[in-house]
C-alpha cells in the first residue's frame, strides 16, 4: 500500500519512466485527450504586458502574461521557458514537494511542439495541475490509496481546454490525501512546504491544492489549476502569497475532477496576480456539454478586460463603482493580520470607485455557515461507498469524514438544502444588497452557495520564527460576478506590489535542516476537522 | 419527555455505529485495534469516539432549524436548492446586478 516517493521522482530521468509517459510523449497535446463530448473553450485574447525586468533576467519571476508577451515577442522560446521550470524542480522539488507527479518528457515535447507552431493563448506555459483532474495516460491518486494506478483514459474538460489554449503540463500538483487538507501522503506524513518556509514544515502551506500553490509560489509552474470545496483554492493562495479564483458554481467545468462533495466542488486557478487568474479562468470558463451545471448560465464577461487596472489622469480608479461590504468580524482576530487588513482598506477606500461599507451578518449565520457546513459530507460518502465496502483502510488518514457522511439522514440532507435556500436569500437580498463585493472572513459560506470568491496577497506576518509569511484576503461576490471582483483586484494589485514578490529559494542548508527534522504527522482527527 | 441523542449511552451509540456501516456494506472489523502508521487509518477505538462527537453534535443541531418557527407556514419555504447559485442563473435573476 506504501506509495512510497516512486511518484515524486523525476519522470524523465529513467528509461522506465520514459517508457511509462510514451503515450502522452508521442501523441501530440490535442482533443484527442479529451472527453467525448469535449467543447472547445472560448477564445481568449491575451494583451501585451510591460514585462518587469526581473521576469526577463529569469523566465520564471514571469507571470503568465509576462510569459505570453515574452514568447509573443520572441524573446524566449517554450522550450527554453519550460527548460527553466524544470531546472527549478530538479533543484528545489526534494525541499518542496509540490508534485505527486512530473511528467517532464511530455513538457519538452510540447514545448518543441509548441516552438514549431505556436497555437493558442497559453501556448508554452508551463502549468501544474492539482492531481485530482483526470490527465489522460498520467495517473491521477488525488492523492490517496483509492486511486492508487488508476489512469485516466481522457482528460478532464479544465485540462483539455488549457492543452487546447497551448498550456504544457509540467506536473500533477501534491494535494490532501482525496482533497482534504494540507498536502499529506495518504497516512497523513506531511509533505509539501509553504514556499516561504521550506525550512519549516510545521507553517500552514494551506489546503487542499497545496502542491499548485508551492509550485507557482515557489516558481517550478508559471500558473496552476485547483479546486475548492471548503476554501482549497483560496485559502492555499492566501497562504503563499497568490491570487486564486474560485468561479461560481458552473462557471468552469469540473467533468472529470474526483469528486469530494457534488454541490461544493469548484474548479479554478491558483495564479501570480489578478491578469493570470482571470487569463486561466477565461480559457476553463463556458458550457461543457459533460456538466449540466455549466448550462443555461450568463455569458461569460471579458474577464482578462475586468483584470486589467484603469487609470484617469494617470491615476488608478476603479472600473466601476463598487460598494465594498465590511462584515463585523472582520477585523478581528491576530493583531497582525488586523493591522494588514486595516491598512487594505485603507488601500482601497483611496482608489476613487471604491466605496467602504460595514455589513452585518443575519441572525442565523454562525449555525448556517458551521454546523451545517458538515451537510456536505453525505456527498463524498455516496460516491466512494464501493470503495468504503472494499476497505475503509484505502481512505487512510481521510476516513473520519467519509463515514460521517452515513450518519446524516437523508431529510437533515434535505433540511440542509433548505438552509442552502434560505441563506442564499440572506445573502443577495440582505448582505450583498448593501454592498457589491463582500469581504470574507472564511471561505466556507460562499462555497456552501457557489458564489465566487478572489483570494489575494495583503502583505506578510510572523508566525512563530518566520518573519515574514504571506498574509492574504478573500472577497466574495454575487452569482457570475467573477469580472466585479477581478476589477477590484487588479486596481488593489495596480497600488500595491505584494502579488510581485517571490520567496528566497531553499538553501541546501537549509534543505538539509528539514530533512533532519522529524516531519509533522496529521491524525485522522485533525484531518476531520480541517478537511475542506 | 424530550428525547435526544444526549440521552444515549456509549453503549448504544457504539451499537448503532456499527450496525449503520453493517447496513451499508462496511466491515468494521476492517479497522485497526492498534495504530496502523503505514496506512495512518484511525483505529476502531478513533472511529467510534469521532462519530459519537459527531452524532451528539450535527444531526440534532440540523433538525433544530427550520425556516420558520411556524410549522405549517414553514413548509412553504425555502424549498431545498443543491446549487443556489446555478438556481439564480436558471431563473433568471443572476444578471444584470
Amino acid at each position: 500500500m506504501s506509495r512510497g516517493l516512486n511518484r515524486r521522482v523525476f519522470l524523465a530521468g529513467s528509461a522506465a519512466a520514459a517508457a511509462g509517459t510514451v503515450a502522452a510523449t508521442t501523441i501530440p497535446w490535442t482533443a484527442a485527450h479529451a472527453a467525448p463530448a469535449f467543447q472547445q473553450g472560448r477564445p481568449v485574447d491575451v494583451p501585451d504586458v510591460d514585462v518587469r525586468p526581473a521576469a526577463r533576467a529569469d523566465l520564471t519571476e514571469a507571470t503568465l502574461a509576462e510569459a505570453v508577451t515574452l514568447l509573443r515577442r520572441r524573446a524566449t522560446s517554450a522550450t527554453e521557458l519550460v527548460e527553466a521550470h524544470l531546472a527549478r524542480i530538479a533543484a528545489f522539488e526534494p525541499t518542496y514537494q509540490a508534485f505527486n507527479a512530473v511528467t517532464a518528457d511530455a513538457a519538452r515535447a510540447a514545448a518543441k511542439a509548441a516552438d514549431r507552431r505556436r497555437s493558442g493563448p497559453l501556448a508554452g506555459i508551463p502549468l501544474c495541475i492539482k492531481d485530482n483532474y483526470f490527465t489522460a495516460g498520467v495517473e491521477t491518486t488525488a492523492n490517496s490509496f483509492v486511486f492508487e494506478g488508476f489512469v485516466p483514459p481522457y482528460d478532464a474538460t479544465a485540462v483539455a481546454r488549457l492543452k487546447a489554449a497551448g498550456g504544457i503540463v509540467v506536473g500533477k500538483g501534491q494535494m490532501g490525501p482525496l482533497a482534504t487538507t494540507r498536502a499529506t501522503q495518504p497516512n497523513g506524513m506531511v509533505t509539501t512546504v509553504n514556499a516561504w518556509t521550506p525550512q519549516d514544515p510545521s507553517v500552514d502551506p494551506g489546503g487542499s491544492s497545496t502542491g499548485p500553490a508551492t509550485a507557482v509560489a515557489g516558481r517550478l509552474a508559471c500558473s496552476s489549476i485547483g479546486t475548492q470545496t471548503g476554501g482549497s483554492i483560496v485559502g492555499p493562495s492566501n497562504q503563499q502569497n497568490l491570487t486564486g479564483l474560485k468561479p461560481t458554481m458552473g462557471r468552469t467545468s469540473i467533468y472529470g475532477i474526483i469528486p469530494l462533495s457534488y454541490t461544493r466542488d469548484h474548479s479554478g486557478p491558483l495564479a501570480r496576480d489578478v491578469l493570470d487568474a482571470a487569463i486561466m479562468t477565461a480559457v476553463l470558463a463556458g458550457p461543457d456539454p459533460n456538466d449540466p451545471r455549466t448550462l443555461g448560465l450568463p455569458a461569460v464577461p471579458d474577464l482578462v478586460a475586468a483584470a486589467l487596472p484603469v487609470r484617469k489622469k494617470g491615476k488608478v480608479v476603479l472600473r466601476r463603482s463598487t460598494t465594498i461590504g465590511v462584515p463585523p468580524d472582520y477585523l478581528t482576530g491576530n493583531a497582525a493580520v488586523v493591522a494588514l487588513r486595516r491598512t487594505f482598506l485603507d488601500t482601497l477606500a483611496a482608489i476613487p470607485g471604491a466605496k467602504l461599507v460595514d455589513v452585518t451578518y443575519p441572525a442565523d449565520w454562525g449555525l448556517l455557515t458551521g454546523t451545517f457546513n458538515a451537510i456536505r459530507l453525505s456527498e463524498r460518502t455516496e460516491p466512494f461507498l464501493p470503495y468504503l465496502k472494499q476497505d475503509p483502510k484505502l481512505f487512510g488518514v481521510s476516513l473520519l469524514s467519509w463515514l460521517q457522511g452515513l450518519f446524516l439522514s437523508g431529510d437533515e440532507w434535505i433540511t440542509g438544502q433548505r438552509a442552502k435556500h434560505h441563506l442564499l436569500r440572506e445573502v443577495l437580498d440582505g448582505v450583498l444588497s448593501r454592498c457589491d463585493v463582500l469581504l470574507q472572513t472564511g471561505p466556507v459560506p460562499f462555497d456552501i452557495l457557489g458564489l465566487p470568491e478572489l483570494g489575494l496577497p495583503i502583505g506578510f506576518a510572523p508566525v512563530g520564527a518566520n518573519p515574514a509569511v504571506p498574509v492574504g484576503t478573500i472577497l466574495g461576490a454575487g452569482p457570475y460576478e467573477e469580472d466585479r471582483l477581478l476589477e477590484v483586484g487588479a486596481a488593489y494589485q495596480a497600488v500595491t506590489d505584494w502579488h510581485t514578490r517571490r520567496p528566497a529559494d531553499p538553501a541546501p542548508p537549509a534543505a538539509a535542516a528539514r530533512s533532519a527534522t522529524v516531519k509533522p504527522r496529521l491524525t485522522p482527527e485533525e484531518v476531520a476537522a480541517t478537511t475542506a | 419527555m424530550a428525547v435526544g441523542p444526549s440521552s444515549l449511552s456509549t453503549e448504544q451509540l457504539n451499537a448503532f455505529i456499527v450496525a449503520r456501516l453493517a447496513i451499508s456494506g462496511i466491515d468494521f472489523n476492517l479497522l485497526p485495534a492498534d495504530p496502523d502508521p503505514a496506512t495512518g487509518v484511525p483505529t476502531q477505538t478513533q472511529v467510534l469516539s469521532s462519530l459519537r462527537s459527531f452524532l451528539l453534535a450535527n444531526p440534532a443541531a440540523v433538525n433544530g432549524w427550520r425556516p420558520s418557527a411556524d410549522a405549517a407556514l414553514g413548509q412553504q419555504l425555502a424549498p431545498p436548492l443543491e446549487y443556489p447559485s446555478i438556481t439564480e442563473a436558471w431563473t433568471g435573476k443572476a444578471d444584470g446586478r
